[in-house]
């Protein structure tokens, strides 16, 4: 008998469990807390190896991954310093140094992003994906070294080795999000900083009540179809949980509109995007569902002209690690007089100018 | 795979000849979108599924 076998999808035990480099580092959080298995990493990994595959259609998806990726760039490049070795953390296809390669977009003469980094190493779990471009000339452009991870939730990295952490459209499918941000933030050196986007947010809500009452109205009740994401207001809070200082918290929403239901699947699908949570429903989606999707999407979100609008929301978070040379608010109680009088004072001031 | 037509492109390009059904069918569900239960709208959904049907029979 001719059956179908997984097992080729599923990556070497040795290189899931042993790290390449085995590096003892401190930087648990929360002891005893139990870290709850939200998304299957077995399964994101299969997914993201699959849609790498086709080279061509993978290629095709990258707009997403490609503008939030220029937005990173572009607060990177806010900050007025020379980076001499970055880490790409969660690259997928090494979106961010591509991005590095072309000009600014508000400045298109003055030259590469990539100016004020000299090396830049691309981390992420999936080979496949990871290698995606590696023979287009960019590669040639930027100092690139890509590393495949065993895992995307242990960074095998010395304590303070760079100068700049970036991470854009990955931190998503992370379930421990606390620890690793603050490997993260160990390794880093001081007074540096990470830079990431993730979705977060309503991202696709469209999507996911169109689903439910598409769910609800056929089988009478409602499974797991899009994942849970962190809100901007998590954001805040995590990072300054990992030990980041001076936070930057950020939201920038990107529509896409989509002919039909099917070709917004089709492309979530080819991004590597799709459905990974455990408590997923193992069978593929109902065909009723998804013809019932369709027309409610229609109805309850469709654009005028026909199209589909999709909501990717975009939350950019920037954290430094703390050092000691840091600008720091003064102590409590160090005024040297009173902002209340201060501002009446103006106030009063003001007043009479009018008159 | 080049040449070989995806079962979702073949079940989207039925769909897409059935707006009419489908959209009826979607005003239904929309009418009270708060308050809906099992087979709600069972009778705008068969005419929207016989239509499909029908158009992937054609295909």
């Amino acid at each position: 008998m001719n059956t179908f076998s997984v097992r080729a999808f599923i990556p070497p035990l040795s290189r899931r469990c042993i790290p390449l480099r085995a590096t003892r580092q401190y930087a648990v959080q929360a002891s005893g807390a139990p870290t709850l298995e939200i998304f299957s990493h077995q399964q994101k990994w299969m997914q993201k190896e699959r849609a790498a595959t086709d080279t061509e259609a993978s290629r095709r998806v990258d707009y997403l991954r490609d503008e939030a990726a220029s937005r990173l760039c572009e607060r990177l490049m806010d900050i007025n310093r020379h980076f001499p070795h970055v880490l790409d953390l969660g690259a997928n296809a090494c979106n961010i140094a591509r991005m590095l390669t072309l000009p600014s977009e508000d400045s298109p003469s003055a030259g590469p992003r990539s100016k004020s980094v000299s090396k830049i190493t691309s981390a992420d779990s999936s080979e496949t994906l990871l290698y995606r471009d590696s023979d287009l000339p960019f590669n040639m452009e930027v100092d690139i070294h890509r590393e495949v991870l065993s895992t995307s939730e242990n960074l095998p990295y010395e304590a303070n080795t760079f100068d700049a952490v970036l991470s854009s459209l990955s931190l998503h499918w992370i379930n421990d999000l606390p620890s690793v941000l603050t490997q993260v933030n160990n390794i880093l050196k001081p007074d540096c900083p990470f830079i990431g986007v993730m979705m977060g947010g309503d991202s696709l809500f469209e999507l996911r009540t169109s689903l439910q009452l598409a769910e609800l109205d056929r089988r009478g009740g409602v499974s797991t179809h899009t994942s849970p994401l962190a809100d901007v207001r998590d954001v805040g809070g995590l990072l300054q949980r990992a030990g980041f200082n001076l936070l930057t918290v950020d939201v920038d929403d990107i529509v896409v509109d989509f002919p039909d239901t099917f070709s917004m699947m089709k492309d979530l699908q080819t991004m590597g995007e799709s459905n990974a949570v455990v408590a997923r429903e193992k069978a593929a989606i109902q065909r009723d569902v998804l013809l019932a999707a369709e027309g409610i999407y229609r109805e309850l979100h469709g654009n005028e002209d026909g199209t589909l609008p999709a909501t990717f929301r975009l939350i950019y978070m920037i954290g430094w690690k703390p050092s000691p040379s840091q600008a720091k608010p003064l102590e409590r109680g160090s005024g040297l007089f009173s902002i209340k009088d201060f501002l009446e004072n103006k106030k009063k001031s003001d007043d009479e100018g009018k008159k | 795979m080049p040449g070989r037509t995806r079962p979702i492109d073949k079940f989207a390009a039925a769909a897409a000849k059935c707006s009419k059904e489908g959209s009826q069918y979607g005003k239904c569900i929309m009418a009270d979108y708060n308050n809906v239960y099992k087979d709600k709208c069972l009778t705008e959904f068969l005419k929207l599924k016989e239509c499909y049907l029908a158009a992937y029979k054609r295909q």
